[in-house]
Parts: C-alpha cells; sequence; structure tokens
C-alpha cells in the first residue's frame, strides 16, 4: 500500500502547488539565511557570508526543481504541459485542426459502429447464467457432411433423460400466434419450450413466475403462456396486473403466468418470442400431425444442453453419440420394412456433433459473419488511408515548424521530450477524433440497423457497451500513434545548424521529406484501388440482380397474409373464407386478377414435397423433392407466368373431381425429357404402393421462387380446393395502378369477413423483391461509399503533396522557366513523380484486389472475381480522380512569373 | 579516490536523517544539515540543498512528518520529527546496513590477507 499513499501525497501535492512553493520558497530561504548569519558569526562580511551560504546550499533553483519532481506527478506534469501546448496548436490553425478531426471522426465512427455490429452478432453471448457451459446439439449427416439441428420428441426425450454428461438439455420450437386481448388480435412471434426450459438457462422471472417442469407434463392440459418483457410494454402497456389473466392464443384462453427479465431474449439473436408456451401445448397449437410428441419421424426440435461445468465439449460429443446410435437403431428397428435398407444405414451414419452454444443458435451469425467481417475491414483499411492522409499532413506541417524545432533544440530540448510532445499532440487528436467517432457511429449504426429487414433490426440492439467504447479509444490511440510517429521521428532528426540557417526550401533539403510522403501516396492509391473494385463487383452484381429475368411481372401486385386455421376453424370455413375472401376481393375497383398460394414468390420461405412420378425410376439418393405451391385458380393471370401448353385450374377441379397438377418447364423437362409431360401421372403419398394419382394438366414457364440468385428449380402447383388441409396463404392482387392504394379496402374486407382473422405480411411484390436484396444492397452502398471516401482522402493527400511541392519548388521553376522551359514541361516536371507512384500504387492495388476478390466469390451474382468491368471502372475512376488532384495544383506552378520567383524569399 | 568521499548514496543520505531525527528529536532542514556536517567533520561532503528532496521523500513514505514552528533566533521554520514507522524502519535499516557492513569488512579483509 506504499505506493498508493505516495501517489495520494504527489497527487495532492499537484493540486496544491502553489501553497506549496511558497512553503518551499521561505523554507529555503530560512535555511540560507540561517547560513549566512552563521558565516558572519564566523566573522565574515554579510556580502561574503551570503555567498558562501549559497556555495555551501548548492543551486537554489536545481534544488527546487528536484523537490518538485519529487512532490508531485512530472510524468503528468508534462502531459499537462505537452497537451496545453498541443491545444494552443490546434487552435492556431483551425482548418487543420477541423479536416483532422473530421477524418478521424468519420474513419473511427465507421470502424466502431461496425464494431457494435460485430460485437453483439458475433461476440455476444446469451444473456443467461454461465453462458460458456451450454452447448448446441447437432448431427452430422454422413454423405453431405452438413450439420443439422432438427430432432424429434422423442429422441430429446431420450437425449435428456439417459444422458450422464449433461445437467440439464432443454428444447424449443418457434411458432406463431394469432394473439387477442381486448377485442383486438394481431400475429406474435411464440415458441413452445420444454418445462426446463427457464432453469436450464436459469433465467428469473420479472413477475410472476416463469415455466416449470410441473407446467409440462400432459399433452394439452397446460394453458398457460409467459411473455416478453418488451411485448408485455408494447401490448400490454406494462400493465402488472396482466399476470394471473387470460389471453386468447388461437381461440384458446391461456392464463399468462409471470413476465421474462427485459434484456432477455431466448436462445438466438435477433429472434425474440413474444409468448412462450409449454411444449405440452404442441397437441393445442399445432395439431397435425396428431403423434407430434410421439412420432420419432417427425424432426421439428432443436436442442441445448448445459454441461456439467467438469465435462470437456469432446467427452459429451463422444458419449452423446453412442446413446444417439443406440436410439436410433430401436427407432428403425420399430419402424420395421417402412424404411428400406438404403436410409437406414444412411442415417446410422450419422453423427452427433457438439457445438459451442454460449451464443445459442447462431443463425444470424452465420447469416451476417462473412458480410460483417468484409465491411469491418474495409472500414479498417479506410481508416489505415485516413491515418497515411493525416501522416502525411502532419509532415507538411513538420515542414512549417522546422524553425520551431530547430530553436527549442538549440536551447537543450532533448529529441525524446520533442518526440513526446509531438505524440501527445497527435494523440490529443486522435482521442478528440475518436470522441466525435463515437456520435459518429451511434449514429452510423442506428442508419445501419434501420437498413437491415425490420425482423432483425427490432431485436438487434447492438448496444454502445464498455466493449465497444473501449474498442473506439483503442482505435483512436493505435491511429494516433500510427500517423503521429512517422512525423514524430523524422521531426525529432532535425538538424540544429541546418534548420537555423536562413530557411531556405532548397531542393536538397526537401529530398527525404520527399520520400517519405511519396511512400505514403503509394500506400494510399494501394489501399483505396481494392476498395473501389470490391465496390465495382458488387455494383455490377446487384445490377445483375435487379435484372435477372424473374418470369412473371413485379409490378402492381399487393400482398397479403392470413392463417384462419390458426383460429382453430374446421376446414370447410377455412375454405369457404378463403373463396368468400377471393370473390369479395375480385369485385373491388382497380382490381385486374386476385388469387390465393402457400408460395409468395421471392419471399425467401418454400415448400417443398417429395414426389413420385409417373414412369420415373429415382436413384437410391436422388432428390425427388421439388418445390411445391398450393394455389388457388387464377395464380398464373395474377402473377403474370405463362403457360406452355395446357390450363389453369378452374373452379370444377374441387376434391370429388380427378385429381389435378401443374408443373414447370424445368420439372417437365426433368423427369419426362423432349416427351409429352400432359397427361402423366405425380403423386406426393408416401406410401410406395399408393400410385401417382395427380394428373398434369398444364406446363407453366419457369420463374424465380424464393430468391432472385436461384438456379432453376423444379417446381409444381396442386389446386387449392384438392388440398386437403390449409393453413396461411398469401392473397394475391394485381391492380390497375398502384397497388398499395388497395391494402385499405382488403383489409376492411378480411375485417367484415372475420374480425378475429389479423391481415400479417402486407406488402406489394416490388417491396418484397426489393428486401430480398437488402444484403447485397447494404454491401454495395457501403463498399462504394467507403471505397469513395479512401479515394477521396487519397486523393487530397495527392492534391497536398503536389502544391507542397510546388510551394518549395517556386524558385526552381522560376529558373527553369527563365531558361526558358514551356509550361507543359513544368508541369510534365512536377507531375511525372506523382503519375508514377500513382501508377505504381495502382499496380501493387491491383494484384491486391485480384488475390482478395476471390475471397467474394459466393457473396457475387453472375460476376466473376476478375470481373473487367469493376477493375477497369475503378482503375479508370481511381486514375481521372488522382490526376485531377495532381493537375489541379500543378497547374498553378506553370503560372510562376519568373521575375516574382527569383525574388522570392 | 577523492571524489567518492563527497558522493552520498541516496539510501545512506535516508538513513542520516533518520538517525539525526532520532538523536536529536525535531528539527528543522539547517539543524539537520549542520548536525550532518558536525558528525561527520569533512567526510561528507554534502550540497545542503540536496537534502530537501530527501526530507519530502521520507515524509511521503510516511516515515518523518513535518510542522511549522518558530526557531531559536525567532524564524519561522519548518520541524521534521520521526514517526513511529520511521522508528520501525530506521530499525530495520540500521540492520541491513550493519549486516552489509560486517559482509564488506569480511570479504574486504580476507582479500587483503590473500
Amino acid at each position: 500500500m506504499e505506493w498508493l499513499r505516495i501517489f495520494v501525497s504527489r497527487f495532492l501535492g499537484l493540486l496544491r502547488k502553489r501553497k506549496l512553493e511558497s512553503d518551499l520558497d521561505s523554507e529555503l530561504r530560512s535555511h540560507i539565511e540561517a547560513l549566512t548569519e552563521e558565516n558572519i558569526r564566523r566573522g565574515m562580511s554579510r556580502e561574503e557570508a551570503r555567498f558562501a551560504a549559497r556555495r555551501e546550499f548548492g543551486g537554489v533553483e536545481q534544488t527546487k526543481e528536484s523537490y518538485r519532481d519529487q512532490r508531485g506527478l512530472p510524468f503528468f506534469e508534462t502531459l499537462a504541459q505537452d497537451l496545453r501546448y498541443a491545444v494552443r496548436m490546434l487552435v492556431k490553425s483551425p482548418g487543420f485542426t477541423a479536416v483532422t478531426l473530421l477524418t478521424l471522426a468519420l474513419g473511427i465512427g465507421a470502424n466502431t459502429a461496425l464494431f457494435s455490429l460485430v460485437n453483439s452478432v458475433l461476440l455476444g453471448n446469451l444473456p443467461v447464467r454461465n453462458p460458456q457451459e451450454l452447448v448446441v446439439i447437432k448431427y452430422t449427416d454422413s454423405r453431405s457432411q452438413q450439420a443439422n439441428e432438427d430432432f424429434s420428441y422423442p429422441m430429446y426425450q431420450a437425449i435428456r433423460d439417459k444422458n450422464t454428461l449433461f445437467a440439464n438439455v432443454l428444447t424449443r420450437s418457434g411458432l406463431d400466434f394469432n394473439a387477442s386481448y381486448g377485442g383486438q388480435s394481431e400475429r406474435a412471434v411464440g415458441e413452445m419450450v420444454s418445462g426446463n426450459y427457464f432453469e436450464t438457462l436459469g433465467v428469473q422471472p420479472f413477475l410472476g413466475r416463469l415455466i416449470g417442469p410441473e407446467d409440462d407434463r400432459t399433452p394439452g392440459a397446460h394453458s398457460v403462456a409467459v411473455l416478453s418483457y418488451g411485448y408485455w410494454q408494447r401490448r400490454f402497456g406494462s400493465d402488472p396486473g396482466l399476470v394471473g389473466k387470460d389471453i386468447v392464443l388461437n381461440n384458446n384462453p391461456i392464463r399468462v403466468i409471470g413476465i421474462t427479465p427485459p434484456g432477455f431474449y431466448g436462445t438466438e439473436l435477433a429472434r425474440n418470442p413474444d409468448i412462450r408456451v409449454p411444449m405440452m401445448m404442441a397437441t393445442v397449437f399445432r395439431p397435425v400431425p396428431a403423434n407430434r410428441l410421439q412420432s420419432s419421424r417427425h424432426r421439428w426440435l432443436t436442442v441445448l444442453a448445459r454441461r456439467k461445468p467438469e465435462v470437456t465439449l469432446a467427452q459429451a460429443q463422444a458419449s452423446l453419440d453412442i446413446l444417439y446410435h443406440q436410439v436410433l437403431s430401436a427407432e428403425l428397428q420399430e419402424l420395421g420394412s417402412t424404411v428400406n435398407a438404403h436410409d437406414k444405414e444412411r442415417a446410422l451414419a450419422s453423427r452427433i456433433q457438439l457445438e459451442p452454444g454460449n451464443q445459442g443458435f447462431a443463425h444470424l451469425r452465420g447469416e451476417m459473419e462473412r458480410p460483417l467481417l468484409l465491411m469491418f475491414s474495409v472500414t479498417g483499411i479506410v481508416l489505415l488511408v485516413a491515418c497515411a492522409n493525416l501522416a502525411n499532413l502532419l509532415l507538411a506541417r513538420n515542414a512549417k515548424r522546422k524553425q520551431e524545432i530547430s530553436v527549442r533544440l538549440a536551447i537543450g530540448a532533448g529529441r525524446g521530450r520533442l518526440v513526446r510532445q509531438w505524440l501527445t499532440e497527435s494523440l490529443l487528436l486522435s482521442v478528440l477524433g475518436g470522441c466525435a467517432g463515437i456520435v459518429v457511429a451511434y449514429w452510423a449504426k442506428t442508419a445501419l440497423l434501420g437498413f437491415l429487414p425490420a425482423n432483425f433490426s427490432a431485436n438487434l440492439h447492438a448496444p454502445m457497451d464498455l466493449r465497444v467504447l473501449g474498442f473506439a479509444l483503442i482505435a483512436s490511440l493505435v491511429t494516433g500513434l500510427l500517423f503521429g510517429l512517422a512525423p514524430a521521428m523524422q521531426l525529432s532528426q532535425t538538424g540544429v545548424s541546418l534548420a537555423l540557417r536562413d530557411d531556405s526550401p532548397s531542393i536538397a533539403s526537401g529530398e527525404r521529406l520527399f520520400s517519405l510522403r511519396s511512400a505514403l501516396i503509394f500506400l494510399q492509391v494501394a489501399l483505396s484501388l481494392p476498395l473501389l473494385i470490391g465496390a465495382g463487383l458488387f455494383l455490377h452484381s446487384l445490377r445483375n440482380l435487379r435484372g435477372v429475368n424473374t418470369g412473371f411481372v413485379k409490378e402492381n401486385v399487393f400482398l397479403a397474409t392470413l392463417n384462419p386455421s390458426m383460429n382453430g376453424y374446421p376446414q370447410e370455413r377455412i375454405k369457404s373464407l378463403y373463396d368468400d375472401l377471393l370473390a369479395r376481393v375480385r369485385t373491388l375497383p382497380g382490381v385486374r386478377a386476385a388469387s390465393l398460394t402457400t408460395g409468395s414468390a421471392i419471399s425467401g420461405s418454400w415448400d417443398q414435397e417429395g414426389v413420385k412420378v409417373e414412369g420415373y425410376q429415382p436413384g437410391p439418393d436422388e432428390n425427388m423433392s421439388p418445390n411445391a405451391a398450393v394455389i388457388s385458380p387464377g395464380y398464373f393471370a395474377t402473377m403474370g407466368i405463362p403457360f406452355v401448353e395446357g390450363r389453369d385450374f378452374t373452379e370444377q377441379d374441387t376434391s370429388v373431381r380427378p385429381k389435378v397438377a401443374i408443373i414447370n418447364e424445368t420439372m417437365a423437362h426433368y423427369f419426362f425429357g423432349s416427351k409429352e409431360a400432359l397427361g402423366k401421372k405425380i403423386g406426393t403419398n408416401d406410401d410406395p404402393k399408393v400410385p401417382p394419382d395427380m394428373e398434369i394438366i398444364a406446363v407453366v414457364k419457369d420463374a424465380k421462387y424464393v430468391h432472385l440468385s436461384e438456379a432453376p428449380r423444379r417446381h409444381f402447383y396442386v389446386p387449392m380446393a384438392q388440398e386437403p388441409r390449409l393453413f396461411d396463404m398469401t392473397l394475391q392482387v394485381r391492380t390497375v395502378d398502384d397497388p398499395e392504394k388497395i391494402g385499405d379496402l382488403v383489409r376492411a374486407q378480411v375485417h367484415d369477413l372475420d374480425a378475429n382473422l389479423p391481415l400479417y405480411a402486407t406488402t406489394t411484390l416490388e417491396i418484397q423483391i426489393d428486401d430480398s436484396l437488402t444484403q447485397e444492397r447494404l454491401l454495395t452502398w457501403l463498399s462504394s461509399l467507403f471505397g469513395l471516401l479512401a479515394t477521396m482522402l487519397a486523393s487530397l493527400g495527392l492534391s497536398g503533396v503536389v502544391a507542397f511541392s510546388v510551394a518549395r519548388r517556386t524558385r526552381e521553376i522560376g529558373i527553369r522557366m527563365a531558361l526558358g522551359a514551356q509550361p507543359g514541361d513544368i508541369l510534365r516536371n512536377v507531375v511525372s513523380h506523382m503519375a508514377l507512384l500513382v501508377i505504381a500504387g495502382m499496380a501493387v492495388g491491383l494484384a491486391a484486389a485480384y488475390g482478395l476478390s476471390r475471397l467474394l466469390g459466393s457473396m457475387l451474382f453472375e460476376v466473376g472475381s476478375a470481373d473487367p468491368l469493376a477493375y477497369a471502372g475503378a482503375c479508370l475512376l481511381l486514375g481521372v480522380i488522382a490526376a485531377l488532384a495532381a493537375y489541379l495544383p500543378a497547374q498553378r506552378a506553370t503560372q510562376v512569373d519568373p521575375v516574382v520567383a527569383l525574388r522570392y524569399e | 579516490m577523492a571524489q567518492t568521499r563527497g558522493e552520498v548514496l541516496q539510501g545512506t543520505l535516508d538513513l542520516i536523517v533518520l538517525k539525526t531525527l532520532e538523536a536529536l528529536g525535531p528539527l528543522h532542514g539547517y539543524g539537520i544539515a549542520v548536525r550532518i556536517q558536525q558528525v561527520s567533520a569533512d567526510l561528507l561532503k554534502l550540497n545542503q540543498g540536496t537534502l530537501y528532496p530527501a526530507l519530502l521523500r521520507l515524509e511521503q513514505r510516511g516515515w518523518i512528518s513535518s510542522k511549522w514552528g518558530v526557531s531559536d533566533n525567532n524564524r519561522k521554520a519548518k520541524y521534521y520529527s520521526l514517526t513511529r514507522s520511521g522508528r520501525k524502519q530506521l530499525l530495520a535499516e540500521t540492520e541491513s546496513w550493519e549486516r552489509m557492513a560486517a559482509l564488506m569488512t569480511r570479504l574486504l579483509g580476507r582479500a587483503e590477507g590473500a
């Protein structure tokens, strides 16, 4: 503790400086006076005595100085002194300060904003107890090597009850609810959770109690729910009286028993369920298939376990794999001959794979990892370019301060001390810039989140927490060192005599300086070009996506989804409701066509269904599951998808008539080649004894179904009227003009038909397609923005260097012109060095871009990583900007008047 | 070597000051300087000014404390006195100094004998 006492006393010494100073003064004075008197007593004259006393005492000022060093904190005092000086220098050149701070604020701000996203998406843990003990349980398919995380309920039970190395194993499954309360219904995001869910995660209720094992015993018997804090706040105005009351979920009264704490979002980032119900309620909320909780064939659950602290991931995996195979063999035994030998073998060859679960189910992370890291690297490069630029600015300023340095050196300043002071200056700049950067980052982060689809951004907050602020601070300090070190070192090498001589800007003294500054220009060009090329690649890719032939007419289509099955209606009522709705909407003014479908185009979701095809023998592992959609008559007319041959479904294709289907060209070609497809039969019944029973009545043109970038897919359609069970369907309405105008009319019709039926996901086809390109658009905009920013910084630097060299060489240019050089010669002379630098930088930048762009690969659509358009465009743009940046200041050199130039200085 | 005679090791000066204060009780800087000179005769050549940073250092460590008072000839002066932990420190340092001195004596004695 002694160091602490010393520090405190020294620190107090700092604060009471004036008082202590006068104390010291009088103490020393009285010492010298006492000495003097003593000397007089010994017989010296007063004058002599005083002199002797001084000699005996030693240097008064030196004593004071070393006393002060002992008293205060010299490090901090020097720092304060340097800071004061630095502030004075910054205030004196407001232009320089403003440019520097702006550059830094943008550079550090962009990095911090990206880091806040990286922090919450890639680094953040689940907000639960000891998240590092959690593991996600998956299994790997032996052949495709793909990890799969869906388990059946019996398998979950086996893992939960028979394992020995986990403290607890939870399961969950997402679903949506039609939630009503106080006469108002809406769609809510929900989750079914096992009874040990909250216990395993270690979450305490905010209000009431949470779902426990006692709430998850008997199928269908536990009508309780837990609400999330956000939903409770948003929908119920934080009413504490809600706990104990009933809300209506899919027409079932459900008792609210508690509220989860704020900040808890469950087991997956950016998917934040509003309502959680016990897993046993699956029989009520997802009644089909009825044996959902008993069947080992329905894999619909994700499983998260908490490892016992002493157990490693590898041990748990080995032990669980054995258990998994035991259960699997027993299940296959039970299924007997309904599963063929090939499939059995394949199932048994799968392997359990455990992954760290500290981030829960990291789907979002998998999706955003590459784009995020890419953009984070891009902002890092921009910051580097900014550093190089600032280093250049400081070098230019050094040149102006040479005389000041020489004077300081001449009167005894140490070089180390000078370097320290210069570094203090650049660190002050970078920390100030970093503070402004935090503001920029906050703003930029909010803007970035605004770009993401609403279902992400609503639950992804990316808070500016301590880690983010710490990052901003470290980024600032590193930046300050990066751009400050070279100028400071260079400055400290200034010779005393050299600079003190009449400061003539001779050509020779400029050489060293010139080369360091050239290197920085070269670096900036070499760093900026790959960014521009990256932006070009994304731009080209986005253009390709926008230009994709979708196979349908995307303009003027209104979309809305509804799900009457959630209200527990019988199938007849659902069917008549859909029919009535279609009939009503078709008579609305401005409606050209209307239809219903289970597969809304480019919505990112799709259905696949296994088929058997008349006269087609599939191979052992052949994928026999084309995309499938259930549609109403008029679907193809609404979408503008042309028929190749055959007819549309009609009102006559009812459940009592022969079954029919429509397939697309790719599917026709895949199964029937050049032979006629019309009249052939396909079937979806998975019992091998039932022959294909749906007659193909038409072949339609291909379209894009899930993503714009997809390869042609096999796709078939079946009529709504012949589908035994209907769930949610999307209504699509083709209008004469602006499709958004029809929204309110449609909503009124739905409300009129059934007031308890929420209409959700209302949008237009064009917007839905645009939303599907969010990530591509974001990448394109950000990479263009940062690419241009880096290029602007580089060209500013270039411009500055040219202007500087012209200014220094005014006299030389004057002489040349007096000797008869033409303006063109001068221009060439001034710019040629720069041109070489830029070309060299571009060459290196090109090579780097070529190497790095391979990494983009899968993020690009129909654009090779060596896309000539992007490379040529980027080079041209950079070349033109660089030429302009060099030409404008160089132009001034040609306007030098020889007479003036020679008198200059 | 003439020069080494005048040099005072930092730790040594601390020890001397502590010992002086123990022997004479509260004393001002001048008093301490005079006493050191008296005791050491001419063996120790000390710039009296260097005493003050040392006094401050000892005070910061809590081994001595200071108080303003009036000197014999009616002058305002700062009086330093030994604290409890200063006494302990003096004891410890004296011991280690004696051990060191004994060691050096033995070492040098043997070297001469050889």
